[in-house]
């Protein structure tokens, strides 16, 4: 399957709200982390980075990353883009205590106030990428 | 398939005939993004609701039908959003010509869009020098008219904005006073809240005037330095940290009202960019001035370019906003048959206003309280206020030289009406910083 970076950013995101109002956190919390990872893929797209068009995929190693490391690279990108500067991300990395082996983890792990900050930050990114497509930039 | 200009027309020969369905849809917005392709964008509570289903369904496959390449296939043609409002916020809008819901958003690349104009700056004047082709004797009329009001006692600050071609700094100062900094440099160094270490030393002082001050900020400094690399940072909008965003030119006003607070000026003279130009609207535009004046020469390019503008702002609705601080400029008149030069120059000015910026006095009412104006008005602001070619003016780059002899009778003869307009606009009384 090729990747489709928006798609994949709106069915986490519309996926993590159903789990999050139903206060299933733990998988609310890991789709957050997914949709954010995907929504600023594809913005980095959009800002220049190159893909596979056989997978969709980024050719550059640096550029496949979970959550915890997306901010700061989108930063990379979005620095380098003249209209990428009307595209901010909130200054404090949400996801720097989200990890993706945490899908293992037991479920008493994950508070309502982890997800309500995870949600927040893919909230941001979701944001973004509104604007990206009424822009008509991705 | 249609172009671009033909999308406004699609859309209203599409919504005509279903303006019923329009109705149950409220608000609608016509978003038209960067590169000129067009969705719709309608409330989120209507999404998948029964009753209107339909309507939209109808809307959104004759649209995408007819706007081709300007539009999206019709299952992506529509967004649902919760917050109109929130979507149009920041955005040049206008209401679509015939429908009181439908609301066109344009999104455009550059940061300025000739159609959202500042109300007039309160404190010193600001006369915006601007024309629509450039080597018509603009930077030396703003020189003359700076010249005149310092003399006339006033603290004059002059700009130079014609960033691209940047000359007025000569006419006013020898090499050796000019700053070591210019607008450009704050420009750049402000977006690293670094403005304070060039603000010091951006200004100069012009050793022409005798009874007023006239200081200068160039576009540059005495060594311009890497300035394409700077030039091509000057536009940056900047972000602070909650993310609240200040355009280019809203940093350009922050200037101005930094140098009005530092050096008390009466009067800012702003030699703008010719052109429909990024720098230009901001001039014209953002930065609340009091008068522009429009240099022309008689010809096809002058007035397309009018005409392009005045329409514009027309069809924007601002019309009313800005046509009161216009005045046209007659340059370089000729000295052989000046006089037939001046009445076509007189004609075509007025056929440009009246289409577009002055009133239409509906048969049998007076025309006193509209704005509008019989041909040979001279207090009209289509009236060229004319300024004679003269071959001691005409190069710039010795201008510096040849003010240092002005002959006021000579500078009359040529700038009359113009110096006179330009001190009628900053006004006699009550402004000076004593």
């Amino acid at each position: 399957m090729i990747a489709d970076f928006l798609d994949a950013h709106e069915r986490h995101w519309d996926d993590a709200e159903m789990l999050f109002n139903a206060n299933r956190l733990a998988n609310a919390d890991h789709l957050y982390g997914l949709a954010a990872e995907c929504g600023l893929k594809r913005l980095m797209i959009a800002f220049g980075m190159n893909i596979d068009p056989t997978t969709g995929s980024p050719i550059n190693r640096q550029d496949r990353f979970h959550a915890n490391q997306a901010w700061t690279r989108f930063e990379s990108y979005r620095s380098g883009y003249h209209n990428g500067v009307s595209y901010q991300l909130p200054p404090n990395d949400p996801f720097y205590d989200w990890d993706a082996s945490q899908r293992y983890a037991h479920q008493s792990n994950f508070s309502q106030g982890l997800a309500i900050s995870h949600r927040n930050g893919a909230g941001a990114v979701y944001e973004l990428l509104t604007k990206a497509v009424l822009e008509g930039i991705v | 398939m249609i172009t671009f200009d033909q999308i406004l027309p699609a859309i209203y020969q599409v919504l005509s005939p279903l303006k019923e369905d329009l109705k149950k849809l409220g608000t609608i917005v016509i978003n038209r993004d960067l590169n000129g392709r067009v969705r719709l964008v309608l409330e989120a509570k209507l999404y998948d609701k029964a009753e209107t289903a339909g309507a939209i369904d109808s809307i959104v496959r004759k649209m995408s039908d007819r706007l081709g390449s300007h539009g999206f296939p019709a299952d992506r043609m529509v967004l649902f959003e919760p917050s109109l409002e929130a979507v149009k916020q920041g955005t040049q809008h206008f209401r679509l010509e015939g429908f009181d819901d439908v609301i066109v958003i344009d999104r455009l690349a550059s940061e300025t869009d000739w159609a959202k104009i500042a109300p007039v700056a309160s404190g010193a004047s600001r006369i915006v020098f601007f024309s629509i082709k450039g080597g018509v004797g603009r930077s030396t009329a703003s020189a003359v008219a700076a010249w005149s009001l310092a003399q006339s006692g006033k603290r004059v600050m002059v700009l130079d904005l014609d960033l691209e071609s940047p000359g007025i700094s000569s006419s006013l100062l020898p090499h050796e006073r000019r700053p070591t900094y210019g607008i450009t440099d704050w420009l750049v160094e402000d977006l690293v809240d670094n403005g304070a270490e060039v603000f010091e030393n951006m200004v100069a002082r012009s050793d022409l005037s005798y009874d007023g001050e006239i200081y200068v900020v160039p576009a540059h400094g005495n060594d311009p330095g890497e300035y394409v690399a700077k030039l091509g940072r000057v536009w940056m909008p900047k972000i602070d940290g909650q993310g609240s965003r200040e355009s280019w030119s809203m940093r350009l006003n922050r200037l101005l009202l930094e140098l009005e607070e530092e050096w008390q000026p009466d009067v800012f003279i702003i030699d703008s960019r010719a052109g429909i130009d990024e720098v230009a609207s901001a001039c014209i535009t953002d930065l609340g001035a009091k008068g522009v004046l429009l240099f022309s020469i008689d010809g096809e390019q002058t007035w397309s370019g009018y005409n392009i503008l005045f329409r514009h702002w027309h069809r924007t609705g601002v019309v009313r906003d800005i046509r009161e601080r216009l005045q046209l400029v007659g340059a370089m008149i000729p000295e052989v048959n000046g006089a037939e030069y001046f009445d076509g120059l007189r004609e075509q000015s007025w056929l440009a206003f009246a289409e577009e910026l002055y009133d239409e006095v509906p048969a049998g009412e007076s025309a006193d309280t509209y704005f509008s104006f019989d041909q040979g008005d001279e207090n009209a602001p289509h009236y060229p206020w004319p300024i004679r070619w003269h071959r001691g003016f005409a190069a710039l780059q010795s201008i510096h030289s040849r003010f240092q002899r002005i002959d006021e009778d000579e500078l009359t003869a040529i700038f009359g009406p113009l110096v006179a307009g330009v001190h009628a606009i900053v006004g006699e009384e009550g402004e000076h910083h004593d």
